[in-house]
């Protein structure tokens, strides 16, 4: 189960502190898919990167089945990430010297369950329609094939919390659709809590739980 | 997939980067390497040169004097030669060659010189212009048993000169000494020159080879020492071939007498010129100082025999004079006279007509009449009368006076001894034999020196290149390590959004680091092996230069490059750990960035407040380190290093600050927007700033190290001179300048030193000083307080006074110089130099002066510690710069003899300077190669901006900038960097090496930095430029499509 409660961003900057983020709350139960909109700049991305603990909220809390991962160490925290959470980047970030397989792979290598890593990873490959290209680099590879490598990678440790920014934003229609699908389908198929921040009304219009980012605060889509 | 996987594939797949940092890390470790192969290699080379030159020898049976030939046989593989320094004049060109060695050789030592032919070793025989058939004219000091600074010394004549033909060029090296200058060497037949110095079947050196140090005690008999013992009719006289006996041979021989219950009776016999009384005087008479009768007990009384007390009219009461020579240490003779009152008045006979009392003096004891005497000393014999004649032929040596052997050694006592016999009664055959045994060889002068470990130790070297490269280079292996680390951080700000991604999928920050260690260390290995190459080739380099470009340094061309594992291992080893230090360094600045800003690809600026903070304190410990150094509290080179690095650090960081502050101000013009370019990468372009500043510094503070041809070391003294034979006679005075041959010079001044020979204490010599070349000043000199000194322990106006100090335990006072004693001897002050169980303790030292090549001692001192050293081979000329010329040409000529050469101190001072300038140059050239990597990393980073920024430039073009505006943006960017870096390393050059100009009277080489400064600054526009053409020749335009 994820927890929001009261989350609060701020900058500083040479003008005086920027809020992004206020008071923002929602719980998110396994299984659950949302998708999050709102103009650019209105904190999307950062409230997804609070969530999956890359970046500390100025204040508020968030926990993921009950785990506050801005209480744990950097080490510990490193972990947590590695084992709860997956992401899904707008621009893919593959890692360009390793190959497909190895890309899915890459976070097995710092887990403590790597164990069968790689016959997951060959088959959530296979499940995204990525069998034939174990062995290809990333430059060999489409945007849509790419970001699917990206989700195959988020998935590989079975995470409980998978975070998309943006994950079609880079992608042609056709390939977009693909990879809507395949992100939807495995999150069912995993039960993971999905959280997609997009601009793609399209994309967001497939997802069950719609907010909106305004004013620093989440509100349900069309509220 | 495992982490070895993903480290596989970041090697191959960043190999650009990857190869840039290899090959930084190659450098640095190849630079040390090389470096410290220099070190071995010179070692090995001078080593190698002492056992080619010393060839079997490992010792060398050596003694002042000369012994028996045949001694050689008692040692095995024993090779008798006449080993001394002569010179050798080519009549053909008119060419002399001066301190030559010269050695008497026969078929037993190898190559050997056919009957009337001498062998030169090649450097000789070029000097000379000399080739086979030409005549060469030898010219050796004559051996004279008998002192020359004795009354019965022959001063007039004291060398030799030979004719020979020259055979041919020696087929080998040959020389005692370590030495890595070219072999000097004639090589006479051995049997000619002992005909020549009246030494038949005589020798003074035996070359030994193999075994253990040998021992001479065995085999030497009395009469290799210069001892005999002559059977009298009822005793024995113990007697020297030098007239006098030694103190040491004086107390042996009566403790050996004591052991055998023999009874000893000392002998002091002189001559004097005149015995005085009642107006009547008797000419040139023998007389005897004992410790019996017939001597009086009273020192003030003396005894005549009846034929003088006759002569004089004289009776017991009657006051007698005696006048007598005496040769006093200033080279003259001087007549003197001592009172006495007539004790009593004895026949001749029993001891009072002993004619032995007297030892046998050349020229004297074995002429027939007093007119037939031929001494070394003035005779009037209008003074002798017939009467003398007859006494002479009837009664010989037979003394007319006796006086108390105290008053005697008072009167005739001289270094070399205060007995001219021992009289040893009953005669005992066992004497003999047990006074050998007594004595030690070496007490007698005769001494086995391990000649080859000797050699061997001294090969280690006074210096140590190995270290000083190692500090050369360092500026070299500091930049080789900042483009090491520049490459790497390069590297990392490339791959900040895969650092990012890691982080997100929960690699820890430790882990990553990890990573990137693990990929460094396989860099830093694979760097440190190419290294290896590398040292050898820079190992090569370098001892290339030192054989051609910087030959002023080690003046040999006999070094070659001597690999060795162990320096190899050590640039390898060294090459990891800094690599690896560097690249440890430039991670060190992951952990502040959020993993959402590595993914933005954000580096974090630092803060400026801190930088600000070390920037102030290392500028205030720099200013009192500084101050401490102007007011000489500290030393200057301790105060430049300390001063110059807290400048540069403390520059650094406030640039650092500068660069780290986010700037409110409003770009408004290609000047801002340049420094904004250059602060928004502040690590790189203070990496950048930081490598031009170091290597600006290093240059810049180095010129003014340089040494100028001034005067100050030379006392004031416009000449100096050294001879291959001593001088006895004091060219100061008119008799002493007769007796040398030299016309009247008006206006000149002669400061006579005496000199030991021994090992050079310069930085001119490569070897280890093991006996060094010994100087001693005249009294006077030391009075007139020449020269600038650097320090005295303790602080006296004129620490030349301090060499006639008494110093606990027994120490001998010396002077040296300032260079030769730190780096050279590796001495401080107060510090002891040991030299066969003497020490000579450092009480002052002279600011670089001429006296680099010795230690100075008092006269006093000298004549006390080395006796048989005789007159005077050292001299200082007063004389007035414009007469300098003439008077050179005028005392070489006449005392060509002596082989007196002449040089002037400016010279002197040239040569010295010439060493350290070359060291200085070699330092600055290494510098250069630091500021060639510089300049590359100035490059790369340019290059690499340029590349992050096609975007950016792209959208400039697209917004109307033409591409001089954007050649005119990248430039400005550069030259900030490069002005930067150059007025940093420039001004903190100048504020450090101020205490050092300051003190070196104000003068700084203005010419030569500017023009340094200039060379520099169009290189580091060369590659602004080439940084910028290659910005403008990327397509721009297809970056902005690639969006």
């Amino acid at each position: 189960m994820l927890d929001v409660s009261q989350i609060a961003k701020t900058y500083p900057t040479p003008r005086g502190p920027l809020t992004i983020l206020s008071g923002v709350s929602f719980s998110l139960r396994r299984g659950d898919a949302a998708a999050i909109m709102g103009p650019s700049g209105a904190g999307k991305s950062t409230l997804l990167y609070i969530l999956g603990g890359l970046e500390q909220p100025t204040s508020g809390t968030v926990t993921l089945d009950d785990r506050n991962p801005f209480s744990l160490s950097e080490k510990d925290l490193a972990a947590f990430r590695n084992q709860s959470i997956g992401f899904i980047f707008q621009d893919h970030c593959l890692l360009p010297q390793c190959s497909v397989l190895e890309n899915v792979l890459v976070p097995t290598l710092v887990s403590k369950d790597g164990a069968g890593a790689k016959d997951r990873a060959r088959e959530l490959l296979t499940q995204v329609g990525l069998s034939d290209r174990l062995d290809h680099r990333p430059a060999e590879l489409s945007g849509g094939e790419k970001q699917r490598v990206a989700l195959a990678r988020a998935l590989i440790l079975k995470p409980v919390l998978l975070l998309c920014d943006e994950p079609t934003g880079n992608l042609d229609q056709a390939s977009a659709d693909v990879v809507a699908s395949l992100l939807l389908e495995l999150h069912k198929l995993q039960q993971t809590i999905l959280i997609v921040v997009t601009h793609s009304a399209e994309l967001a219009a497939r997802f069950p739980l719609r907010y909106e980012l305004r004013n620093a605060n989440l509100h349900p889509a069309g509220a | 997939m495992r982490t070895s996987t993903l480290l596989a594939r970041n090697l191959k797949w960043y190999w650009r980067t990857n190869l840039a940092v290899l090959l930084g890390v190659a450098t640095a470790a190849g630079v040390l390497g090389g470096a410290l192969l220099v070190g071995d290699s010179v070692r090995t080379s001078l080593r190698d040169l002492v056992l080619a030159r010393l060839g079997n020898t490992d010792y060398v049976v050596a003694r002042n004097g000369f012994f028996r030939e045949n001694l050689a046989a008692a040692f095995a593989a024993g090779t008798p030669i006449i080993a001394t320094d002569g010179m050798v004049a080519h009549p053909a060109s008119g060419r002399r060659a001066l301190a030559v060695q010269i050695y008497g050789v026969d078929q037993r030592f190898g190559a050997t010189p056919a009957g009337q032919q001498i062998l030169l070793s090649a450097a000789l025989a070029a000097e000379l212009g000399a080739k086979p058939g030409d005549t060469l004219l030898v010219r050796v000091e004559k051996p004279s048993a008998i002192p020359l600074e004795s009354l019965h010394g022959r001063k007039e004549d004291v060398g030799k000169t030979i004719r020979l033909t020259l055979g041919a060029i020696a087929p080998r090296e040959f020389s005692l000494n370590p030495q890595q200058g070219d072999v000097r060497a004639a090589y006479v037949p051995l049997a000619r020159l002992q005909q020549e110095l009246g030494e038949i079947g005589k020798v003074n050196t035996i070359l030994v080879s193999g075994g253990p140090l040998p021992d001479a005690r065995g085999s030497v008999t009395l009469q290799d020492l210069g001892i005999e013992i002559r059977p009298l009719k009822d005793g024995l006289s113990l007697e020297t071939d030098t007239t006098m006996i030694p103190d040491v041979l004086a107390e042996r021989a009566s403790a050996t007498a004591k052991s055998l219950g023999l009874s000893t009776e000392p002998v002091l016999t002189y001559l004097a010129n005149s015995i005085r009384a009642n107006g009547r005087e008797i000419p040139y008479s023998v007389v005897t100082a004992l410790d019996a009768p017939p001597a009086p007990a009273d020192p003030a009384g003396i005894t005549l025999n009846q034929w003088a007390a006759h002569d004089l009219n004289a009776k017991p009461g009657d006051a007698v004079w005696l006048d007598y020579y005496v040769w006093r240490s200033d080279g003259r003779l001087h007549t003197e006279s001592a009172p006495f009152r007539l004790a009593q008045i004895v026949p001749i006979a029993g001891a009072a007509a002993d004619r032995d009392y007297a030892p046998e003096y050349p020229g004297i004891t074995e002429s027939n009449s007093l007119r037939d005497w031929d001494p070394p000393f003035p005779l009037d014999l209008h003074r002798v009368r017939s009467a003398d004649e007859q006494y002479w032929k009837q009664y010989r040596t037979t003394p007319k006076a006796f006086i108390a052997l105290a008053r005697g050694q008072q009167l005739w006592g001289t270094r070399f001894g205060k007995l001219t016999s021992i009289r040893i009664s009953p005669p005992s055959p066992a004497f003999a034999d047990a006074l050998r045994a007594a004595l030690d060889p070496a007490q007698m002068g005769l001494t086995v020196i391990p000649v080859k470990a000797r050699g061997l130790a001294a090969s280690q070297g006074a210096t140590d290149f190995g270290e000083y490269f190692v500090y050369f280079s360092f500026f070299l292996m500091v930049s080789a390590l900042l483009l090491t680390g520049l490459f790497f951080k390069l590297g990392i700000e490339q791959r900040m959004r895969e650092i990012g991604i890691l982080r997100a999928l929960g690699f820890s920050i430790a882990k990553i680091r990890a990573v990137f260690l693990l990929e460094g260390a396989v860099l830093a290995v694979a760097g440190s092996l190419l290294g290896l190459a590398g040292a050898l080739a820079y190992g090569e380099l370098i001892v290339l230069g030192l054989r051609t470009w910087w030959i002023g340094a080690v003046g040999t061309r006999l070094i070659s490059l001597h690999p060795s594992i162990a320096a190899l291992a050590t640039g390898a080893l060294a090459g990891i750990a800094t690599g690896l230090g560097a690249i440890a360094w430039t991670l060190r600045k992951l952990e502040p960035v959020t993993p959402r800003g590595l993914l933005a690809g954000e580096t974090k600026h630092g803060s400026a407040k801190p930088r600000v903070i070390i920037g102030i304190v290392a500028a205030i410990l720099a200013c009192i380190l500084l101050a401490a150094a102007l007011l000489r509290a500290l030393d200057q080179t301790a105060g430049f290093f300390g001063a110059g690095t807290l400048l540069l650090v403390a520059a650094i960081s406030f640039q650092s600050a500068v660069l780290n502050r986010r700037s409110s101000a409003i770009v408004g013009g290609l000047t801002t927007l340049a420094l904004r370019n250059a602060a928004y990468r502040p690590g790189r372009s203070i990496l950048c700033i930081a490598q031009i500043a170091c290597a600006t510094f290093l240059i810049v503070s180095i010129d003014a190290f340089r040494q100028t041809g001034d005067s100050a070391g030379t006392g004031g003294y416009p000449l100096m001179a050294e001879s291959v034979l001593p001088l006895i006679h004091d060219p100061n005075t008119t008799a002493g300048r007769d007796a040398l041959n030299i016309p009247p010079l008006p206006g000149v001044q002669f400061i006579p030193f005496r000199l030991r020979p021994g090992d050079d204490v310069s930085c001119l010599n490569l070897y280890q000083p093991r006996n060094p070349r010994i100087l001693a000043p005249p009294a006077a000199f030391l009075r007139n307080a020449h020269f600038a000194f650097q320090d005295s322990v303790p602080h006296t106006p004129n620490p030349w006074l301090l060499l006639d100090s008494q110093l606990a335990g027994g120490a001998i006072p010396a002077v040296a110089d300032a260079n030769s004693m730190t780096y050279v001897l590796h001495l401080k002050l107060g510090e002891d130099f040991v030299l066969n169980q003497t020490r000579f303790r450092i009480v002052a030292a002279l600011q670089d002066s001429l006296f680099q090549s010795e230690l100075l001692i008092s006269e006093k001192n000298f004549l006390r510690l080395f006796p048989d050293v005789e007159g005077y081979r050292f001299f200082l000329l007063d004389v007035s710069p414009q007469r300098a010329q003439e008077v050179t040409g005028t005392l070489e000529e006449a005392l060509s003899d002596y082989g007196f050469d002449i040089q002037s101190t400016a010279a002197r001072m040239a040569g010295f300077h010439k060493v350290e300038n070359t060291y200085l140059s070699t330092f600055r050239s290494l510098g250069a190669l630091g500021l060639v990597l510089g300049t590359v990393g100035l490059a790369a980073i340019l290059l690499r901006n340029v590349l992050e920024r096609r975007r950016e430039l792209a959208l400039l073009r697209a917004v109307g900038y033409r591409p001089s505006h954007l050649a005119a943006l990248v430039l400005a960017e550069n030259l900030l960097l490069l002005l930067m870096g150059l007025a940093t390393g420039t001004v903190c050059a100048l504020l450090a090496i101020a205490p050092a100009v300051s003190l070196r009277g104000g003068r700084f080489p203005i010419a030569s930095v500017s023009l340094l400064l200039a060379a520099v600054l169009a290189t580091g526009i060369g590659a602004s430029l080439a940084a910028t053409r290659a910005a403008l020749r990327s397509p721009l335009l297809a970056a902005l499509r690639s969006e």
